[in-house]
């Protein structure tokens, strides 16, 4: 087949993350809290896809996410192609049947990804220690938040494929 | 072995293919592409809108007879005080523009209030905005006033088919021309990174030197006219405490922000009726 089903699962799934995190941030805002969600977004598809439809998948999911958050547009596509292209590279070595790689690798990729943000706001907001106040505060508890959901998210993609009678293992089998 | 090489490296030439696509794409494009992504993510976000105005409904719904009873009856009180209210405006309206033409003075702009409900709150480190539910099919114009009851909310930075995208006034990329109450002479306002603690916080700049702010009476900070876009007279903030600024002339100092700011569900685009011409109105 020329393009793997199931991207279109992971970009619902993914779809339905942001919007679901966007909503408790539209909620949070009273207490000035925010939470980034986005690094499970790009693990899975990276782990299980083949080369061409991991591109897909993630190029879409970047657009998308570039649509709906106010930073410039392309920095989260890029940063999700960057983190996406580091984990293809070196896939072999996870072990996608459980959950404690990509929980992992979605930690390291969120993390990321608040890095990007952070850098693309600019120069000047580095140097004010209230933005650090803001940024720290926002890391720990989208880490913490990440714990609990990162293994729903997972699941949730795993049991769809199942439901939709689509392979639940990656392409590619990892070394043992 | 080559073929293998070359399967790890596919990856690094999709990210570099990326790049140098998305230097080259004309910047049509990418607009295209971020309005046609934001337009077909709305009407999710609309729906969720008015999901929650359901809600609310069935909320008051639940309501007793009595408690709706009295509701009415607080609505009756509060309405007979602003048909007060509204007859003394009128008049006092009346007094000012028949001084204003003895006097010969400029007309001032009038705007068109559109309540608008708030769909999405971003408030974050990286950026202080809202998403409110209408747009073009409302002719909001890009760059317009947004207000509520406590005062200056923002200004409008992005306008789509059915939403607007507005900068709080708790955002450093926003910036305006203020008065401090009781004193005509314009200051700067302007937003600042917020801590996350504590009320929301701007600051003011260039205030002259004779003005005093202290916690026991802290000046309010009102809108003028200068710039256009606000009307005069609507609150942004108070400032108790002013300092002498970097330049050594003027002052500076924080202004405490309403924290409603941060939990708005409904606000108010003013849409000017005379649209400024900056062709012919520049002076």
């Amino acid at each position: 087949m020329l393009l793997d089903p199931r991207i279109i699962i992971m970009f619902g799934a993914n779809v339905l993350l942001l919007y679901l995190t966007l909503l408790v941030n539209s909620a949070l805002s009273n207490w000035l809290l925010y939470l980034v969600l986005l690094g499970p977004m790009v693990v899975l598809p990276a782990i299980f896809l083949r080369h061409r439809s991991y591109v897909l998948c993630t190029l879409l999911t970047g657009l998308w996410v570039d649509a709906a958050l106010p930073t410039s547009f392309g920095l989260i596509t890029l940063g999700f192609l960057a983190a996406g292209a580091f984990i293809f590279q070196i896939r072999f070595r996870f072990r996608a049947e459980h959950n404690y790689h990509p929980i992992l690798l979605a930690h390291a990729c969120n993390f990321f990804a608040i890095a990007l943000i952070t850098i693309a706001s600019g120069v000047g907001n580095l140097l004010v220690s209230a933005f650090w106040i803001q940024v720290i505060l926002t890391s720990l508890i989208s880490h913490l938040t990440l714990l609990v959901v990162a293994p729903w998210f997972f699941n949730l993609q795993r049991t769809l494929f199942e439901l939709c009678h689509l392979d639940t293992e990656p392409e590619d089998f990892p070394i043992l | 072995m080559a073929q293998l090489r070359l399967d790890k490296l596919k990856p690094i030439v999709a990210l570099g293919v990326f790049l140098i696509a998305w230097w080259v794409v004309p910047t049509f494009v990418k607009s295209f592409l971020k309005v046609s992504f934001t337009e077909f993510q709305a009407p999710a976000w609309i729906v969720s809108s008015y999901l929650d105005d359901l809600e609310g409904f069935w909320a008051r719904r639940s309501h007793s007879k009595i408690e709706l009873i009295e509701a009415g009856r607080e609505l009756a009180r509060e309405k007979a005080y602003y048909q007060y209210y509204a007859q003394r405006n009128e008049s006092l309206e009346a007094e000012v523009e028949r001084l204003e033409s003895i006097l010969n003075l400029p007309s001032r702009r009038e705007f068109r209030y559109e309540v608008a409900r708030v769909v999405r709150r971003d408030l974050s480190a990286w950026w202080q905005q809202i998403i409110i539910r209408k747009g073009n099919d409302y002719n909001i114009p890009e760059g317009a006033a947004v207000i509520f009851s406590g005062g200056v909310v923002g200004r409008v930075v992005e306008v789509n088919a059915f939403t607007s995208c507005v900068e709080l006034v708790t955002s450093p990329n926003f910036r305006m021309a203020a008065t401090l109450e009781g004193d005509g002479r314009p200051v700067v306002y302007q937003g600042i990174l917020q801590s996350g603690f504590g009320d929301p916080e701007g600051t003011v700049r260039d205030a002259p030197q004779d003005l005093v702010a202290n916690s026991q009476a802290p000046l309010k900070l009102v809108s003028t006219q200068l710039g256009g876009t606000f009307p005069p007279g609507l609150m942004l903030g108070t400032v108790a405490w002013l300092e002498p600024g970097s330049t050594g002339i003027f002052q500076a100092g924080t202004v405490l922000l309403d924290e409603r700011l941060l939990s708005l569900n409904e606000v108010a685009v003013l849409i000017p009726l005379n649209p400024l011409e900056f062709d012919t109105d520049a002076p």
